[in-house]
């Protein structure tokens, strides 16, 4: 796992990230517990604090599971939930394109050809 | 957040003429590092010397370990303390503070003392021969020793005053990270408690935070909580009187302001063209600090 300390993203963000992305391909396997809060907060050397509100940003996405005194499992993957978040994450991040086009000037037509551009590439390759 | 107290006090007060130490609650989470942060003079060590027990001439309550008396069974045996400088007295030599150790506490495991003064590089010259006494040590050196004394034995909270201020960045580090691998092997049920000045250093082993200021509690919580109650707000020097209204704090500088704001006021900077972060835990406490303090820019 790879910490940034300056990203301006918060450290509890992109711990959680990182093991949404480990859950979703598969490699904690569904029933399987997370490292320990504070096992995982020795490992990273962040705060226990961090780790607890990134297993807590996990759990309010459904991916995990807390069970008092023994810690966070992941929960089934089930392929419709799987699909929503993949489209979630899409939408973030075409969301992210509008603003900076709209910084660059570009108009809803222009967005929209690079958009098809962009798909016709990524077909060719 | 769901914890239980590790440290409860209740009605604290001691006084000493003008100053006036008074918490009248207190809560120290069990399972978690909290670090207790105020200017000098603020009523730490004072706070922390009741905590462990060290002073006793104050006026109510503290139970540890869910309503245990400190000197009920085996409680002082549980916590480990590390105080200022003078906390071992300085015409002891380093045989000495490890036979008096052993003799106070049962859990003292000499061997391991032995090979923890090792791994920190403590100076040896006091465990020689002539034993030469700690007072001759620097103070990265007897804080070392403090550590040591406290980490050879079996212990389920410790109270460190100032524990990272002597030493240096490499051993400022490791701390963090003896800190961290005290509480993960705990499983929950070891907690520390420290004060500091330097927050910044400390951080990344802080989880719950208390701000003190002139002997009473302005500001406690844990970071995550603390963090998101707080805003950094930047804009514009000539936006400055406006914004500093609903400010905690502000520092104006010829090209702009900067400053801390309630996150819940955000909305009142609306139409002022600033921008926000989320602070860091140093920015916090300079903002709350800074409300009362004395302190005064010097004319150079």
């Amino acid at each position: 796992m790879k910490l940034l300390q300056n990203s301006g993203i918060p450290i509890y963000k992109q711990i959680s990230e990182q093991l949404k992305e480990e859950i979703l391909s598969g490699k904690f396997k569904e029933g399987e517990y997370l490292p320990s809060i504070r096992g995982l907060a020795q490992e990273l050397r962040t705060s226990v604090i961090t780790t607890i509100k990134a297993y807590e940003e996990l759990e309010s996405e459904g991916l995990v599971t807390a069970v008092q005194g023994k810690g966070f499992y992941v929960n089934a993957q089930d392929s419709e939930l799987l699909r929503e978040q993949h489209i979630r994450k899409v939408e973030e991040d075409l969301t992210q394109a509008i603003k900076a086009s709209k910084v660059a000037g570009m108009t809803e037509e222009e967005l929209i050809e690079t958009l098809k551009v962009l798909i016709k590439l990524s077909e060719q390759e | 957040m769901n914890y239980t107290d590790v440290i409860t006090g209740n009605n604290l007060n001691k006084r000493f003429g003008k100053f006036e130490l008074d918490v009248p609650e207190l809560h120290i989470p069990e399972g978690f590092s909290t670090a207790l942060v105020g200017e000098n003079g603020a009523g730490k060590t004072t706070l922390l010397n009741i905590l462990g027990g060290i002073r006793r001439d104050n006026k109510g309550s503290v139970t540890y370990f869910d309503g245990k008396k400190i000197d009920d069974d085996g409680i002082m045996e549980r916590i480990g303390f590390t105080g200022t400088r003078n906390y071992l007295l300085p015409h002891w030599n380093g045989k000495q503070v490890r036979e008096l150790s052993d003799m106070l506490f049962d859990s003292f495991d000499k061997e391991k003392f032995d090979s923890i003064c090792k791994a920190l590089n403590i100076d040896d010259s006091i465990f020689g021969p002539k034993g030469k006494c700690i007072s001759k040590l620097s103070d990265g050196n007897i804080m070392k020793l403090m550590l040591a004394t406290v980490f050879a034995r079996k212990t389920d909270l410790l109270i460190l005053d100032e524990p990272a201020s002597a030493l240096d960045p490499l051993m400022r580090d490791m701390l963090s990270d003896i800190l961290r691998t005290y509480i993960a092997e705990g499983n929950g049920k070891r907690s520390v408690l420290f004060s500091t000045h330097n927050i910044s250093d400390m951080e990344d082993v802080t989880d719950y935070i208390i701000v003190m200021d002139n002997g009473k509690v302005l500001e406690q919580g844990f970071v995550t909580d603390i963090k998101e109650k707080y805003i950094l707000i930047k804009g514009d020097a000539e936006k400055e009187k406006a914004a500093s209204e609903f400010m905690i704090s502000a520092h104006a500088g010829k090209y702009g302001f900067e400053g801390i704001a309630l996150s819940e006021d955000t909305e009142r900077f609306a139409g002022m063209d600033v921008s926000f972060e989320q602070p860091d835990l140093f920015q916090i406490c300079v903002a709350l600090l800074k409300q009362n303090s004395k302190l005064q820019m010097p004319v150079l």
